[in-house]
């Protein structure tokens, strides 16, 4: 599993929202909120601007019945004078926050797949303005949930959601109730975690932790963790791949598992959902538009067209995360099997900014010295 | 030897100097400044902040926090009976290391005994397959460790039939090491096994011809000459562990972290100053060891004759073979190195054929098939992949060749300053693949602007020149051995004829070194296939991508349900190309042996 295909959910949830609903489109914008690279105004989905547009996404967002080959196919069929191509580069937004730090051409258009703890980095590390505010101008971004919005500057849209959550082995544990419950005999060598320092799942959770147990207190309820035994491998994919082979029966992973994971010959028992404390740790995707982009107003158009209803319920079913829009069902196998948490809980750009680097880092050295 | 009046090797050392500035030195060196400066100032403070953080040091901390305390601290500790003490992370890296260099030595070594003293059918092949892990990304080798030595693994149902075990070995120090073992035994065996088979079999018989026991001919003839070979592939077993990365991120997570695991950390974080500063401290100890080794290895090497090599003995001859004690040792030793080497690779090509419930299956290899003619953008095609690899591997063999070579003539040269020269040119070994992409990407990629242009390398270039880069040191660190043991007087006739150094070198030492050149030849591209980190840095586009890039991305495809069927199934093809190249490099190459 590529570390970022499962991940970049990052988001807002019931807390945060009532905050970022006030600060959409709020004149306090450190980019200055007006965007000065063409005429403005609102973009139709029945746009004029032709070329090429240069999308830059995660690997596995691409490729044979993915979601961003499903969007290229069927925006250029909407368009005849459009190409899309994509940019994956392994280091994701690093990358691109790395260009602009060196005065190195961007090459791309929009970026899609962006949570906020990385929205966060790509602040802290600079000054110049890498993404432009677009929120204002796209046809179809007032209809995004406003628990998912997780931009105060109005430049990153979401488009997509999902929540973490246990995947455990009902055959070999009793349903994990709680965080506190995990520190419990009955849990010992029962949980394997992904690192939060490189992989979006690990980090989640490990913000999902601090959610319940406090800044002050999740150093310590980690320790103990640790000495009931649960491992911190470096990613989704290693740490799944362990599960699976029955190295544990728990693991972090996403409520959408089970639509993967089911069929015939699937044992169903071994892909049970634990929400603990009730909740999921919502980390919504986005997307947001370069500010040197070569073609600005077709990312715009490419934008609202992701917004569409068509788009959302593909992009649901083929990405295997909630739409972001309101009132869209996906329904099939989707809406048979992708579980959402009685309680979606997340941290907002406010509480991370500043924040999210330090918890990570003395949480991976409390780890690491052990 | 002088280099006087030869032209076309001072071009060869300047050509390979000015290589490694362009694409080592310079993308290194601008990662490796940040840690010595801040806002353009020079500065010792990250390196003082480093070396002060217990984290880091452990006790050691206090050598640069307290220095005037540490007598009285260590007269304390010695009183309270030497307990131990917190290593911090560069402690416990250098105490894996250690662990994981003896574990290869000791799996490494009985193998170059098999390899250079016995015949048996096979061999021609077993020997040159050594070379194999060296192409396998970590990624899939530790789901093979997982699924040979973890809880419900092979190891553990072998055990329960003659009712042992089980085994806990996953997410321990003790499987890294293991793990450290099968990436680096090999080199071991590899190294030793050339160094050996160069013993000149006269100065043994002569030495057994003047009374000397087997025992005592081995330590006064054989072993001063395989030892040179033991100590390079100990050094470079130890750098290579120490900067050990996705295998201790994949098999002992976070708890078991490494210094390069913290270093990857801190890129991802862009936290690019302690990275830099975490990069130079690293890179300064596995520097310092490869120039202590190198002036070791320059008093070690002794010159010998054109001689013969030693005769290997059949190792089953008769039925009196199978009871000696040598050979029963050789068997025990061949039944761990079954389940050490060939049981992670042989439950990789099995995943690939099995459904998760165990049913047989060709659909994974299927999906290379569909996703070699799918016209959709973004595709990862395996087919592609393949050519790639493979071109790419010829071309870092083209230029780490010559590279190699010019570095072994440099260092078998007795001047003044060449250990020095040779360490600048050996360096590649002792740098981290992350620190070098970073450096790449930073400055190479992005492009730096040079006299009002802008200057960008990018694709199959800058990966050849990368792979190149990594490779050139094995091919020096086996010729190096043999090129030295040349007798000079044949280059000296040669000479005196009017042939100048580079003919000599070219007609007549280098056909006398073609094993060892052939064993670099082999150890480059294999380098080049297996090649992962700075590959995928530097391939933005899926045309550059290689197999063990394209094997990565299909582990993120799951279109066939939750397993790695699709990435076993590119691993298989990756392991069965790989295979048949080097099987043809070393019969090739045996061509020009004697």
């Amino acid at each position: 599993m590529k570390r970022r295909a499962f991940l970049s959910r990052a988001g807002v949830g019931v807390t945060g929202l009532a905050a970022l609903a006030g600060c959409m489109g709020d004149s306090s914008d450190p980019d200055g909120g007006t965007e000065t690279t063409d005429s403005g105004g609102k973009t139709g989905t029945a746009g004029s601007s032709g070329g090429t547009l240069t999308v830059a996404t995660y690997s596995s967002f691409t490729g044979e019945d993915t979601a961003g080959n499903w969007l290229k196919s069927a925006f250029e069929s909407e368009r005849s004078d459009v190409t899309v191509e994509f940019r994956t580069p392994d280091s994701g937004v690093n990358q691109y926050i790395q260009r602009k730090s060196q005065g190195a051409p961007i090459d791309a258009d929009l970026f899609v797949g962006l949570n906020t703890g990385e929205l966060v980095r790509v602040d802290q590390q600079l000054d110049d303005r890498l993404f432009a505010a677009t929120s204002e101008r796209i046809e179809g971004a007032d209809s995004v949930k406003s628990s998912l919005r997780f931009d105060p500057n109005g430049r990153v849209i979401p488009y997509d959601t999902g929540y973490i959550s246990l995947v455990y082995d009902e055959g070999a544990v009793d349903e994990p109730q709680t965080f506190d419950s995990l520190l419990e005999p009955a849990y010992e060598d029962g949980l394997i975690v992904q690192n939060a320092q490189q992989s979006d799942p690990g980090r989640a959770f490990l913000l999902w932790s601090i959610k319940q147990q406090g800044t002050d207190g999740y150093l310590d309820y980690w320790q103990r963790l640790v000495d009931n035994g649960v491992q911190i491998l470096s990613d989704w994919e290693p740490a799944y791949q362990a599960y699976m082979n029955e190295e544990a029966p728990m693991v972090v992973s996403y409520s959408t598992d089970q639509v993967y994971y089911h069929g015939e010959d699937v044992d169903m028992s071994r892909h049970q959902i634990g929400f603990l404390n009730d909740q999921g740790y919502a980390n919504p995707e986005g997307m947001a538009q370069f500010a040197d982009a070569e073609n600005p107003e077709l990312a715009r158009e490419f934008m609202s067209f992701v917004l569409s209803e068509e788009a959302q319920a593909e992009i649901a079913v083929r990405n295997v995360q909630f739409p972001a829009v309101e009132g869209v069902e996906p329904g099939g196998t989707f809406g048979k099997y992708a579980l959402e948490p009685p309680e979606a809980v997340t941290f907002s750009y406010e509480e991370l900014s500043g924040n999210v680097g330090g918890w990570i880092e003395e949480w991976a050295r409390q780890i690491a010295s052990n | 030897m002088r280099v006087g009046g030869d032209r076309a090797l001072l071009i060869g050392v300047a050509a390979t100097l000015l290589t490694l500035v362009a694409v080592f030195y310079y993308p290194v060196g601008s990662v490796l400044a940040s840690a010595v400066s801040v806002g353009g100032r020079l500065t010792l403070s990250p390196l003082v902040s480093v070396l002060a953080d217990p984290f880091y040091t452990g006790a050691f901390h206090s050598l640069v926090t307290a220095p005037a305390t540490v007598p009285r601290g260590l007269a304390r500790w010695a009183e309270s009976g030497m307990p131990s003490v917190r290593l911090g992370l560069f402690g416990f890296t250098a105490y894996q290391a250690l662990l994981s260099t003896l574990a290869s030595v000791a799996v490494g070594l009985p193998g170059a005994y098999l390899l250079a003293r016995f015949e048996f059918p096979g061999r021609r092949f077993v020997r040159s397959v050594t070379i194999l892990p060296f192409v396998l990304p970590s990624i899939m080798v530790a789901v093979g460790f997982l699924a040979m030595f973890g809880r419900s693994g092979l190891l553990n149902d072998l055990l329960g039939v003659v009712g042992l075990g089980p085994v806990e070995l996953t997410f321990t120090l003790e499987l890294i090491v293991l793990a450290h073992a099968f990436y680096n035994a090999p080199l071991v065996t590899r190294l030793v096994t050339t160094a050996w088979e160069s013993v000149d079999a006269n100065r043994v018989e002569t030495a057994r011809t003047l009374g000397a026991t087997p025992y005592r001919a081995f330590r006064d003839v054989t072993l001063p000459q395989i030892l040179p070979a033991l100590l390079t592939a100990s050094v470079l077993t130890f750098v290579f562990t120490f900067m050990s990365f996705p295998l201790v991120l994949a098999l002992g997570g976070l708890q078991l972290a490494t210094v390069e695991v913290w270093l990857y950390a801190r890129v991802q974080d862009l936290a690019l100053t302690e990275a830099a500063t975490l990069g130079a401290l690293e890179t300064a100890l596995s520097l310092g060891l490869v120039y202590v080794y190198l002036r070791f290895e320059a008093m070690q090497i002794s010159a010998r004759g054109e001689g013969r090599g030693l005769a290997r003995t059949p190792l089953v001859d008769g039925w009196r073979s199978l009871i000696d004690p040598r050979r029963l040792g050789l068997l025990a030793y061949g039944a761990v190195v079954l389940v050490l080497f060939v049981g992670p690779l042989a439950s990789l090509v099995i995943e690939s054929v099995t459904t998760p419930s165990g049913r047989l299956t060709l659909e994974y290899y299927a999906f290379l098939l569909s996703q070699q003619s799918s016209a959709a953008a973004g595709t990862t095609r395996p087919l592609p992949a393949i050519v790639n690899s493979l071109l790419f591997g010829a071309g870092a063999l083209l230029l780490a060749l010559p590279m190699g070579v010019v570095v072994s003539v440099v260092a078998t040269r007795d001047g003044r300053g060449s250990r020095l020269a040779e360490a600048l040119l050996t360096a590649p070994l002792a740098v981290s693949g992350i620190v070098l992409g970073l450096g790449m990407l930073r400055t190479l990629v992005f492009g730096t602007t040079v006299f009002g242009h802008r200057i960008t390398l990018t694709g199959p270039v800058a990966i050849v020149a990368a792979h190149a880069v990594a490779g050139y040191p094995f091919v020096s660190r086996n010729v190096t051995p043999a090129l030295s043991g040349v007798d000079d007087r044949l280059g000296e006739a040669a000479r005196a004829l009017g042939a100048d150094r580079t003919a000599v070198l070219t007609d007549i030492e280098l056909p006398l070194v073609a094993p060892a050149l052939v064993a670099g030849a082999a150890f480059a591209f294999a380098i080049s296939v297996g090649e992962f980190d700075s590959t995928v840095l530097l391939a933005e586009g899926l045309d550059s991508a290689t197999m063990p890039v394209a094997l990565e991305r299909y582990i993120g495809n799951r279109s066939l349900g939750p397993n790695l069927g699709p990435a076993t199934a590119m691993g298989t093809v990756l392991l069965a190309v790989t295979t048949v190249s080097f099987v043809v490099i070393d019969r090739v190459g045996g061509r020009w042996e004697r």
